[in-house]
Order: structure tokens, then sequence, then C-alpha cells
């Protein structure tokens, strides 16, 4: 015992309650005089600092503050009352806030540029990107507008701050002017971190807007009376948003967002043979193009990707045989929206692999589903993060499916059915607060229960890190997952969503846990640590998968790839094995298609410039072997492989017509003429909303999933919004 | 779901420790101590299973905790006063008063002093004496464990100490 003991301390202020612990102080102290006076000068301390720190009344809320509070929870009670299921659980806000957050997604130039373009905004490596300078007009409540002059105001601050604002005018005057000081400050130009963060906003709006028709009739603050008509003029300064994006993109920042945009023109077989991509396993762009419809807005071109659009959907393709990875399924028809041109499709299956060949997978998701999760960075980009990891699982690995919140629970018990377990994950929504502390037992138990002998046994957690907000003590919980990682089950932490408090906390307990932490800020991100990283321990089948299509000129006269605009490789890259390209997991499909016109055909797609020399030789071409159209040759690596192999199939057009095509095949075109039309493609001839809607639900087959029927109605929404924009 | 009684109940007894409490975290910013307060009770609100009883209280602290840290983190616009700021103070010279003005002084000296530990300290020194919490309540809601909070207790108080005892004009035995 001596003074550096904190004992001492706690001795001095009451706060040692075991009679042991007691009896030793008290016996040290007995003889040590040091001691004494030490405990004395720390229970005068003490009520020193008891006084200072009590002196003066503490101020409390607001006033107004205080009647927003009580209002909402009325607010909050009613909207309850008839929907007290935990997972229809949603974040409901006055109408106040509404409004206000609609006016402060007006202020910062209201970005409704999809998330996921932010997000690979900010990996891109401009630091920051200019605000719109299109002036806005608007008509503002007097007292706000005030405060709107100064334009540069910190979209950060503002979502923040935006339930403060306009819930209290005198906290307002307060907080409001110290606050905007600081944003003068701030340059005019924003991180792109803060993009990002106002991203969430505008989402915020939109999903609070069917809240907002809801609660009509309801008791309203006068304040947000003034700044409703607010919500209803975003539309307006959402197209000055795009503008300023274009501008953006113009001046050569965000290259990795917009260089998709340049859609892929018709060339010239003769000049051009032959065409080279990677492949891509994303589905991002269908996912995202998906919510901005749903929404009610037609998305920018640039957020439409056909290519991701396209693999969105799993396709019957046949499964590979003999030693090749995958199967590659070529398919010739009728091009739907250029009678005149062939369509091409190219679909490559990866191979199942058996049982006996890998590890079985018993992994047990542990999300974070409170209502800071209710963000698009967040909940929604861990979906779609998870999905990549189940499109990665083979039959025999399991998944659960266990959430935390104000209460946690089993979703999802262990099952192998990769349809139930995105059924799952489809079906989690935000809403209540986080408690840690069970929802991992609860993991943990159901990882132990399924436990896989010489398996991966993995608990998964994502969180926002808000981990633990509610009584989590964290020893406890660095003890648990200590004990559990010795029983062979792993734990692997996935953070989300901007800036995390909890950094150290998670990546602690993945330390303790034998795991990993990581941290997901982009789809992209996401495919790399789930994929790429975790998939490697389960199932990458092959890797750097290129195609390269060559074409006879003989039979073929122009061509064009739908898509993978992004993916482009030289023709020379195609052999050099130093080349990176897509990986390909068990049982994925990957899809291209390809708009062909043949030699002969009237079409008015022909290009080519006439060549002096080189057309004769063409014209002595029949040593070709007659009719083939097309080579399509595959280049891949095994997974663990430096050297990548070649496979090549030839394919010979059958003049077969579009109906006699297989549903996939019909399905696909489908899905590549709504991207077209979405994207206003140069190349969509006969095109149209209603045949491609009467297609995909021709074609739709058994659709076990429901994703295809889901596209039909997504079809007709985007149908009729742009019938509405062009009216 | 908390009723509308309910908060009202948890606002009366929790609403100005926890904005002092928010104070001692955004150096004394009163309107961010505020949004971050209303944020917290906010928060309440929409829980869908509020906590209860002993657990309400380092719930809400834990969350405004938290919410400070969130602002912080977005706005860095917390600024911890530097050691120079102390250095210079022109009442470390003041001459000696009276008995009871001289305890004053100590009281005030101590929290100027209170301004020179570590922030994880000096948060733990709040909780204790600002909010009279017991070690098992601040481990809560720092998630610190027991000891951990018993040490940095243990430490910033005896870092006081000597401060106090390195100032002879501030003595705490002529204070008592």
């Amino acid at each position: 015992m001596n003074l550096d003991d904190p004992k001492l301390t706690a001795y001095a202020l009451g706060e040692l309650t075991d009679p042991a612990d007691i009896a030793e102080v008290e016996t040290w102290l007995a003889t040590n005089a040091e001691g004494r006076t030490y405990v004395t000068d720390t229970q005068k301390m003490a009520a020193l600092l008891g006084e200072v720190l009590h002196s003066g009344e503490a101020p409390g809320l607001t006033d107004a503050q205080r009647a927003a509070l009580l209002n909402r929870t009325y607010e909050t009670n009613r909207t309850d009352d008839s929907d007290d299921s935990y997972k229809s659980q949603k974040i409901r806000r006055p109408w106040s806030i509404i409004a206000l957050t609609a006016l402060a997604a007006c202020l910062a130039a209201a970005p409704l540029l999809p998330w996921t373009e932010l997000l690979r905004l900010r990996n891109s490596s401009a630091p920051t990107m200019a605000i719109s300078e299109k002036p806005m007009t608007l008509t503002m409540p007097e007292d706000l507008s005030g405060r709107v002059g100064v334009s540069p105001v910190t979209p950060a601050v503002l979502q923040d701050e935006v339930a403060t604002l306009g819930l209290d005018k005198k906290s307002n005057t307060v907080a409001g002017a110290s606050r905007l000081a600081k944003a003068e400050s701030t340059p005019v130009g924003m991180t792109l971190e803060r993009r990002n963060e106002m991203a969430g906003l505008t989402t915020n709006w939109a999903m609070n807007k069917q809240t907002a028709g809801e609660s009509d009739g309801r008791t309203r603050s006068p304040k947000a009376k003034a700044a409703a008509p607010l919500a209803e003029s975003q539309p307006q300064i959402i197209g000055g948003f795009f503008e300023s994006t274009a501008r953006v993109d113009k001046e050569g920042f965000n290259t990795e967002a917009y260089d998709s945009i340049t859609e892929n023109d018709f060339l010239a077989a003769r000049d051009n043979p032959l065409s080279t991509f990677s492949i891509d396993v994303d589905t991002a762009s269908y996912a995202n193009v998906r919510r901005m419809l749903n929404d009610g807005q037609l998305p920018p071109k640039g957020a439409v990707r056909i290519e991701e659009m396209l693999n969105y959907f799993t396709y019957d393709y046949a499964k590979p045989e003999g030693g090749a990875p995958f199967s590659t399924n070529l398919e010739v028809a009728t091009c739907p929206w250029q009678p005149e041109h062939r369509l091409v499709r190219i679909g490559l299956k990866g191979k199942e692999i058996p049982v006996a060949e890998r590890k079985a997978a018993n992994l047990v998701f542990l999300i974070d589903v409170s209502g800071s999760m209710d963000e698009p960075n967040k909940l929604p980009l861990l979906k779609q993060s998870l999905r990549l990891l189940v499109d990665q699982l083979g039959e025999n690995d399991r998944v659960a499916l266990t959430v935390y919140a104000g209460s946690s629970g089993l979703v999802l018990p262990s099952t192998a059915n990769k349809d139930a377990i995105r059924e799952a994950l489809d079906n989690l929504k935000a809403g209540g607060s986080t408690n840690g502390a069970s929802g991992i037992q609860l993991a943990y138990e159901q990882a132990v229960a399924n436990f896989q002998k010489d398996g991966v046994n993995r608990v998964v957690l994502a969180t926002d890190g808000d981990f633990n907000v509610g009584v989590t003590n964290q020893s406890d919980l660095n003890d648990l997952i200590t004990e559990k990682a010795k029983s062979g089950v792993f734990l692997s932490v996935l953070g989300f969503g901007t800036g995390n408090i909890k950094d150290s906390t998670m990546e602690k307990l993945a330390d303790q846990g034998n795991g990993n932490y990581a941290y997901i800020d982009s789809l992209r991100e996401g495919k790399k640590v789930l994929v790429e990283q975790m998939g490697g321990t389960l199932v990458t089948i092959a890797k750097d998968v290129k195609i390269q299509v060559e074409f006879n000129p003989a039979v073929v006269s122009n061509y064009r790839l739908i898509g993978y605009e992004n993916r482009a490789l030289k023709k020379e890259d195609f052999a050099d094995d130093k080349k990176d390209a897509g990986e390909i997991g068990a049982g994925h499909t990957v899809t291209a298609l390809y708009e062909v016109v043949m030699v002969g055909s009237m079409s008015k797609e022909v290009h080519a410039e006439p060549l002096k020399y080189s057309s004769n030789a063409l014209k002595q071409a029949p040593s070709l072997p007659s009719g083939e159209m097309l080579t399509v040759k595959l280049r891949y690596k095994e997974p663990t492989g430096d050297v990548s192999k070649l496979l090549e199939f030839p394919l010979t057009d059958d003049h077969k017509k579009l109906d006699a095509a297989s549903k996939d095949f019909q399905f696909a075109s489908a899905v590549a003429e709504f991207g077209q039309l979405l994207r206003k493609s140069e190349h969509t001839g006969g095109a149209s909303w209603d045949s491609l809607i009467a297609r995909a639900a021709d074609a739709k087959g058994s659709d076990k999933t429901g994703y295809r029927a889901e596209f039909i109605e997504l079809a007709k929404k985007a149908r009729d919004l742009s019938k509405r924009n062009d009216s | 779901m908390s009723t509308a009684a309910t908060i009202e109940s948890t606002l009366a007894r929790y609403e100005r420790p926890l904005i002092q409490y928010a104070l001692g975290l955004t150096s004394g910013d009163l309107a961010q101590a505020r949004d971050i307060v209303q944020d917290t009770f906010l928060r309440l609100v929409r829980e869908v299973a509020p906590p209860a009883g002993d657990h309400l209280g380092p719930w809400l602290f834990t969350v405004c905790r938290n919410r400070a840290h969130d602002h912080h983190r977005k706005a860095k616009r917390i600024v911890y006063m530097e050691k120079s700021d102390l250095e210079d103070s022109p009442s470390a010279n003041t001459p000696a008063p009276s008995d009871a003005l001289e305890q004053r002084e100590t009281a005030l000296e101590l929290a100027r002093y209170l301004e020179r530990l570590p922030e994880n300290q000096r948060e733990v020194i709040r909780l204790k004496f600002q909010l009279d919490l017991s070690y098992k309540e601040i481990a809560d809601i720092t998630s610190l464990s027991v000891g951990n909070v018993g040490f940095l207790l243990h430490t910033g108080l005896r870092k006081l100490r000597e401060y106090l005892s390195e100032n002879e004009t501030f003595n705490l035995r002529k204070a008592s």
C-alpha cells in the first residue's frame, strides 16, 4: 500500500466497498501520517470541487427546445399507436424538422446526387469541389432568410443543427449566429466528406416526404408552416445542382464518377476488330437507380451503368463443364430496339465449388439497426455490401442474422438458403438505439451452435460505431470476445458511415476477437473487403477475368458494347497478365451485350471510312470459317495463380428472332433497353418503355426472388416519370 | 415508447445536470451544450425500448457524451485551454486575503487547475463531483472499467493537490 494506490482515493471518497479493501487501507493509514494527510486533503478537495462545479444555477434547455421535445413525444406516440411492430419502426420527425431539413438541403444547393456517386467522389483524388454558383432564388421566411444570406453554410453543421434551427427562435439567435459566424470562415469549397453527409440530408428529406404527407392536419408550429413551401420548391433546386455537377465534371474533378457517361459508340469491325473489357460484378447502379425512381426522381445519366443493371439479375446459364472455372454462354437474336441489328449476349457463369473442395463457412451477421444507421451510407450500404458477401457464398455456407438496437434479436436463424438471407437483409430497417452487448452475446451463441469444425466460423459485426449507447461495459465486452475467440469463432468488424467515433473500440474488439476491422465507406470498399478479402478465404474461383471479342469484319460491319464503359481495356492489355481485372466467384453470373450491325444490313450505323488498301484484303477474307460472326476470348487466372489461361468460343449467327431467344436473353435485353432509355442513349432507336415492360413481363420466368417483378414496376415508374418530364 | 409525462419528469431531473456535463465537454459553449442535450432527449423520445430506473441516468449521460463527441468531431469546435493560458494568470500572484475569501479563491483556482488536467481525468472528475455519480455509474457512461475510473480520479486528484501545494497562496490546510 502506498500513495500511488487508487484505493486511497476511493477510500477518501467513500467508494471503497469491499470490507477487505477498507481494512487494508485503514490498517495502513493507522501507521502512515502522510497517507492520512492525503485522505483529508482529498476530502477537502472533493468538497471544494463539488462547490466549484456546482456553483451557479446550471442553465437548462430553452423553453422552446423543451416544448419542441414534448411536442415531439406526442407525435411519436401518436404515430406508433397504430404501428407498434418493432421492425417497421421508423424515425419520424415533426413537421418543422421535415421542412427545415428540406430547407437545409436547399441552402446547401440540394444535392440529390446519388450517394454512391458521392462516395465515389470521395474516393477520387480531388479533395474539394465547388458548390453550385448558381444563385438561388427562393422565397424564404424573413427570419430565416437573414441567416441564409451567408451562403457558404457548412452542410455538416447544417445537418447537425437542423433539429435546432427553427425549433427555437430565441436560442437560434444565439446558437445560430455563433454557428454562422463559424460557417463564414469556411471556404466556399466543401470537403467531399461533407457532401456525403449532405447526401444523407437529401435522402432523409425524401424519406420524410411521405411522413410529411401523412402528417397533414396535425398541429404544426408556425415556423414549420412558413418553411413548408420551401419543401415544394426543392425539385427546381435539384435541377440547379445537376447543372453544377456537370460543370464540376468539365473541370476535371471526379473522373472516377463520370468517365462512364461517355457511351460506347458503334465501331467498325474492320477498323477495330477487337473489343476488350474486364468483367464486372458490381450491382450498385441498379440499386441506386431504384432508390431514385422510388423517390420519384429520374436518375442523372451518370448514375446509370448498364452493366451493373444487367449483373444485378442472375441468369440461368449452363454450369461449367470440365476444368474451366466458368461456362460461357453465347446467344444472338434480333435486337429489340433496332430490328435490323443483332443483339449478342455473352454470359459467364462461375462454377459452383463442390462441398468437398471448400471449407464450409458459418457466418453470423450482427447488424446495428439503431436509428443512427438510417443514413444512405450506413444501413443501405451495409445491406449491399453484405449482399455481395452472400453472393459469394456456396451451398454449404450458413448465415444467421442478428440485429441489435434498443433490443437485440435473431432475425434469421442460421441457414444456407441464400434467398432467405437476401430477403432478411433487404427487410432490415433502422430504428431504435444501440445496445451492443447482448447482441454480441446472441451472435456468438448462434456461431457456436452452428460451429463448423475445420470451417470458417465468424461473427461479422456491422455498425456505425455508436456501439455502446446504453450500458455496455467495455471490459466485459472485451473479455467476452477474447474468450470466444479461443473457441474458434472469430470476429470481423465492419464500420459504416462517416467519421466513426468509436473507431478505437471497434478496432480493439476485432483485435481481441482474432478478427479484422474494416471501414466501408463505399460499395467499392465493401466489395474489396467482403469479396476480395473475405471472399478470398471463401469462394473466388477465378481472378483477372478479361473478355476480348474479335469480330469478323466479313460478317459484322459495326458493333457496340452496351455498358462496361469504365471497364474498357486496351486490346494489348488482354494478354498482359500484369493488368488487373475483375474476379468471379462461385456461382456468379456476368452478362455483357453487344449490338451488332451485320455486313449488308441497311443500317445507317455504318460509319467506317473507306480504306485505300485494306478493303481488298477484306474481300478476300473467306479464309475465315464462313459465317462466324465473332469469337469470344476469355483470359483468367486461378485464384492463387499468376499466369492467365485462355479460352475461346466462336459464335455463328443462327438468325434467331427475338421471341425464339431464351427468356434470360429477352429479360437482359429489356434491362439494357431500360438503362439506355434512362441514360437517354443516342442509340435507343425504336426503344420504348412499353415494349420493354411487356418483354420483361413475358420473360420474367419463375422469379423466385421477385427481383424481376420489381424491375417491371420500376420500369413503369420510370416510364411515368419521363412522360411527365417530357410533357 | 416514452410518454410525454415520463419525458417531462426526465427533463425535470436530468436537464440541468446534462447541460452542465455537456458544458464541460464543449468548453462552456452553452448553445452547443443545449443542442447536444436536446439531441440526447430526442434520442430518448425515439427510443423503442427506453431505459428505465437505474439505467436511465447512465444512458442519458452516455448518449450526451457520444453526441458531444459527434459535434466535436464534425465541427472541431472544442478548443481546450492551453497551459500557457494559466501560467499568465494574474490571480496566481494575488496576495492572500482573509480566510473566507481565501477559501473561495482556492476553489476558483482549483477550477482553473482542473483545466490543466488531461481530458479524460477532467471528465471523470466532473462526473464525480459535479454530478455526484458513483465510480460504477461513471464507468458505465464512459465505457471505462471501475478500476480505470478509480485510477483516473486518483491521478487527477493527486495532480490537483500538487498544483495547489506548489502555490503557497492556495494551500489546502489554510483553506480549511
